[in-house]
């Protein structure tokens, strides 16, 4: 029996596999081989959008054999060399046998254990914060210091940097290496300050290429017990970037955290492409990328979220399919769009946060606030009420999720596509005493009380 | 409708780049006017693509390949226009790519398929593109507009080291350099004196084409916006 190739077998297909260029494979490869997926397992409109989370567990198995046929089918494109690094069905077998069910996070009593889950397991989904979402130099420590004070964020990511001190960082220039190794030094710092300091943490949110990644595992900076953060393009390709990453990042003897939207609207095509696409690119990333964690993203390239019907559908089946046929720790994303101090935005976290963790996902991070687009547009409370989600929503019946997100829906759905952006976070949070502005407070308490009421059980964690 | 014109239109939902291209000649040699092969074959099948995108019936491959057998009638059929002496249907090359360091390229091949199956000849430099490489392509193939997308807030200064460049160059006046992507706002646009922004792929075949309207060389006048999101 074959087993999981090593990093030299997988560094040399990703440079003598089967040539292919990039143009075929978004347009023709891709599409080509979802469409045979789904049309031979009788997946195609599958989406019910009067019921958004799937309950039907069988087709979650059902769409997760198709994904695992369309990894083994696929493979991923190097779009360096335009060659396909293809795994084979034993070594894909073996390695997901060999991918940790567990994985400890930080350290003292900070650590978290982020598990493998199934849906409505009462273990709760572990939840990280924010994305990277863009930040001014002025406010970056204020935030990141606010977020590792909020006791139920479990893992720190904090927002992307754009100068340091003034000088503006250029990606695959040395002010992205500096500006990296700098932020990294402070991230560390930050959570000693929030009296966290074995909180565990992903870095580096601001290396945009390889540069800004070196200094993850290096002495004052990025722990080897935090996550190394690997995203890779979409759908299912690498490419030197990515790889220096990883070799770096195994190396230092760390984590590797990849990633990867499956994209409705994309080459996948409709949401149920997307779905086993997504699935797929979670198990072959475990092959190629040597992820410990990470695998089940997904948006929607209509709406620019995926807290529609047809994304949060998407994700309920992702996170099933994969939660019930692996042991892998996944991870999903709920891209909101509205932003801080609108109650769109803690409706949207409800709904998305809650179909995630309730499928099944060993962590989450977020929120996508102002679907990610404008600068400062961030507030720990915001992050705070992700986690809370997260906690509450783990152990929810599927069926009590559904009715959930019938009743939330409507409070954003029709403006998904012209969000309410909400305020910069000077307006919604004092950075220098880490609290909610009062305004702010309000909305965040009168959409808790709501959706305690409704029965999501915020208390009882 | 004629008949060619009927399988023109399929071949380009279809995105068979050989049939279009084939049906295209084919409508020259039977004599039939190329602006009416053009409205009826090319630009009523994407106006179906594009409507059918937006209701969830097709996708981003569809779409790109529907663009790409659009390209390949079109030149054919603008080529017969130019031949007969008529003019006013060729929008013009347009040099497409994202900026270095950035990887995003959904947003980028919207836009990419959008403007070929609106009539405009695209040439996509794909993503991680250098200020030179967009320069040198627009210069090899005489494009009119230099379209450039970032997601990513740290490549955005290489916007500004694109135009400064072509500045330096003595040549800022021949290209239309137009902006878009997450962190591009109208404000950086003005800023670094681009010629147009918009806010998603659909309003860029307007911009462009308002662009290649105005008629005015690349910096002389204020930035078109369209359809702007302001924070
Ligand atoms: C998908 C995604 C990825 C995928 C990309 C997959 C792919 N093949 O493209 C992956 C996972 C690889 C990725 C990686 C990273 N990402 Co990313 N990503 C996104 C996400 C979620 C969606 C982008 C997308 O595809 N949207 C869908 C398309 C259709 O929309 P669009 O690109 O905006 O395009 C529309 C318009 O902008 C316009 N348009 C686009 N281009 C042009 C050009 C012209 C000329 C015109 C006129 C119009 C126009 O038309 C389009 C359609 O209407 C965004 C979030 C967001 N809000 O955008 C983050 C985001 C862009 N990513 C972000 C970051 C930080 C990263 C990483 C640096 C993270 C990391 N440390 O690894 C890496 C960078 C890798 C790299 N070198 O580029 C940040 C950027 C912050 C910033 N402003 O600097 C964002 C905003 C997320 C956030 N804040 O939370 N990412």
């Amino acid at each position: 029996m074959k087993q999981k190739p090593d990093l030299i077998e997988i560094l040399r297909r990703s440079r003598e596999g089967e040539y292919c260029s990039a143009h075929e494979w978004d347009v023709k490869r891709v599409p080509k081989a979802v469409k045979k997926m789904l049309k031979k397992y009788d997946l195609q409109n599958k989406l019910d959008k009067e019921n958004p989370v799937n309950m039907d567990m069988e087709l979650a198995d059902k769409f997760y054999q198709a994904g695992f046929d369309l990894a083994l089918e696929l493979g991923m494109l190097n779009e360096a060399r335009d060659r396909i690094v293809k795994i084979d069905e034993e070594e894909l077998i073996s390695t997901l046998h060999l991918a940790p069910a567990e994985v400890e996070l930080g350290f003292g009593h900070d650590k978290r254990i982020m598990k493998s889950r199934t849906p409505s397991d009462p273990y709760p989904m572990l939840f990280g914060s924010s994305l990277g979402i863009t930040m001014s130099e002025e406010a970056w420590p204020y935030i990141t210091e606010g977020i590792a004070r909020q006791p139920q964020v479990d893992i720190l990511e904090s927002g992307s940097l754009c100068s340091i001190n003034g000088l503006e960082a250029l990606p695959n220039d040395p002010s992205e290496t500096l500006l990296c190794y700098e932020q990294g030094r402070k991230h560390v710092a930050l959570r000693r300050q929030a009296g966290r300091e074995g909180m565990p943490g992903i870095g580096n949110i601001s290396a945009v290429t390889e540069f800004g990644q070196f200094c993850y595992g290096t002495r004052g900076n990025f722990y080897t017990t935090d996550l190394s953060l690997i995203l890779y393009p979409s759908e299912m390709k690498i490419n030197n970037q990515t790889m220096h990453k990883v070799v770096h990042t195994l190396a230092m003897g760390g984590m590797v955290f990849a990633g990867s939207p499956g994209m409705i609207g994309g080459m996948p095509g409709p949401p149920e492409g997307a779905v086993i696409s997504s699935i797929a690119a979670a198990l072959l990333q475990y092959a190629i990328l040597f992820s410990t964690v990470g695998g089940g993203e997904l948006y929607d390239i209509r709406y620019l979220s995926n807290v529609n019907r047809e994304g949060l559908w998407a994700l309920s089946v992702t996170h099933q399919a994969l939660s019930r046929n692996t042991h892998l720790c996944t991870h999903g994303i709920a891209n909101q769009v509205s932003g801080p101090g609108t109650k769109e935005l803690l409706y949207e976290t409800l709904v998305g946060v809650s179909v995630i963790a309730a499928s099944g996902a060993s962590f989450s991070t977020g929120p996508r606030s102002a679907g990610g687009k404008f600068n400062d547009y961030l507030s720990p409370l915001d992050c705070r009420w992700c986690a809370e989600v997260a906690h509450a929503a783990s152990g929810m019946d599927l069926k009590d999720v559904n009715a959930l997100v019938k009743e939330f829906l409507p409070e954003f759905e029709d403006n998904i596509k012209t969000p309410n952006i909400g305020k910069p976070v000077q307006e919604v949070w004092d950075l220098k005493n880490f609290k909610p502005l009062p305004e702010a407070e309000a909305v965040y308490n009168e959409v808790r009380s709501r959706a305690k009421a409704f029965g999501l059980p915020l208390d009882a964690i | 409708m004629s008949d060619l014109i009927n399988k023109l239109y399929e071949a380009v939902i279809e995105g068979e780049e050989d049939d279009a291209l084939e049906i295209a000649k084919a409508s020259i040699e039977a004599g039939l006017e190329p602006l009416k092969v053009i409205r009826g074959g090319i630009q009523a099948a994407m106006d179906l693509m594009g409507d059918q995108f937006e209701n969830g019936e097709a996708f981003l491959p569809e779409l790109m390949l529907a663009g790409d057998a659009a390209t390949l009638a079109m030149e054919v059929l603008l080529a017969k226009i130019k031949e007969d002496g008529g003019e006013g249907a060729d929008s013009g090359t347009v040099v497409i790519g994202v900026m270095a360091g950035d990887h995003h390229d959904i947003g980028k091949n919207l836009v990419r398929a959008i403007l070929s199956a609106n009539g405009f000849k695209v040439i996509d430099l794909g993503i991680d593109v250098g200020v030179r490489d967009f320069i040198e392509t627009a210069k090899r193939e005489n494009a009119k507009i230099i379209a450039c997308s970032t997601l990513i807030t740290t490549s955005l200064p290489y916007q500004k080291e694109l135009i400064e460049t072509l500045d330096a160059m003595k040549i800022r006046e021949k290209y239309q350099v137009i902006l878009g992507g997450g962190p591009v706002t109208p404000q950086w646009t003005n800023m670094i004196k681009a010629d147009g922004y918009s806010n998603t792929a659909s309003e860029c075949v307007e911009l462009c084409k308002q662009l290649v309207s105005r008629d005015l060389e690349g910096g002389a006048a204020d930035p078109i916006i369209i359809g702007a999101l302001n924070a």
